[in-house]
């Protein structure tokens, strides 16, 4: 004979399915350490750099104003910012680059060589469905 | 009597010499005039011109540098420019390329208008001839929140108008 309570299992179920919704919905995002240097000689660019990679340590910061990326069914933050890597160097200007120039004029003629740096920064990902969000933390 | 009428006399002949005097001054006003100079800081060329004729040499002196206060912010724009490399894949990797060293050029300029240059001159000289001459310049700063207003690009150069907005609160520590 069925309980008056209903079935056990079935709402045990729908318990447990509320307790993870409201504990791990907002899974901890993951955060990455981002690092761009491009150097130009002589007006022409000559090298540039971009390295990325997953933090091994917790960043410590506050969140700053973030980009949103379309993923593309990707799941590889690399991927996702190539696909995107013009928006996301005008995103890092907007962040500031370190500027160093140095020119030389010897016998009438010029050199000169700019690098700049965005130094190493951790950047928190949000990878949701459709976007990706990415902050960096300051 | 007498020294009643040489008085007289004496009064009228220095009264015309004091009518003389300023009539001869009148005569050479370019003497004087040469020695003066306008300064006319916002003049028209048309009325430099005007005085000049007057015969006084007219200064321009340059327009006030603005200054950074706290009630007015400064808008600093330049104007960067990139070559593309000889050896591209297509026009739209030379763009992008040159695209990328112009911004790195107005970037620099930003730099060099908010923070200065620093300028190292060096000359040789042997037997009393210049050997060598060496001009090193170099820039080093940190640079946010600036914006590109504008990118073209035209025959291999490109140009990108970056701005910034500088504030007193930036430099107040």
């Amino acid at each position: 004979m069925r309980s008056r309570d209903g079935n056990l299992n079935f709402s045990l179920s729908i318990c447990s399915i509320i307790f993870l919704l409201f504990n791990f919905t907002p899974l901890k995002a993951d955060e990455y350490l981002i690092s761009y240097r491009y150097v130009v000689k002589d007006a022409m660019l000559y090298h540039e750099a971009f390295h990325i990679a997953k933090a091994m340590k917790k960043c410590v910061g506050t969140p700053q104003k973030e980009l949103i990326l379309d993923i593309n069914h990707e799941n590889d933050l690399k991927i996702i910012i190539s696909q995107n890597f013009d928006t996301f160097i005008e995103y890092l200007q907007k962040l500031g680059f370190h500027i160093k120039h140095q020119e030389r004029t010897q016998e009438l003629q010029n050199i000169s060589t700019t690098i700049l740096t965005l130094q190493t920064t951790c950047f928190e990902v949000d990878f949701n469905d459709t976007f990706v969000k990415i902050t960096p933390l300051k | 009597m007498k020294y009643a009428l040489l008085l007289v006399a004496l009064l009228s002949a220095s009264s015309l010499i004091a009518e003389k005097t300023p009539a001869d001054k009148e005569t050479q006003p370019n003497e004087q005039s040469k020695n003066i100079t306008v300064v006319c800081a916002e003049c028209t060329p048309a009325e430099a011109m005007q005085l000049t004729q007057k015969g006084a040499p007219v200064k321009s002196q340059p327009a006030a540098e603005e200054v950074l206060t706290k009630k007015q912010d400064i808008r600093i724009s330049v104007i960067g420019q990139g070559v593309a490399p000889m050896t591209t894949s297509s026009p739209a990797q030379a763009y992008a390329l040159a695209k990328r060293a112009a911004t790195a050029d107005a970037y620099r300029l930003i730099a060099e208008k908010v923070k200065g240059v620093r300028i190292e001159g060096q000359d040789l000289i042997k037997n009393m001839m210049v050997q060598r001459s060496t001009i090193r310049s170099s820039v080093d700063a940190m640079v946010k929140n600036a914006n590109v207003v504008e990118t073209t690009f035209k025959e291999g150069l490109c140009e990108v108008e970056m701005e910034i907005l500088i504030s007193h609160s930036q430099f107040a520590q």
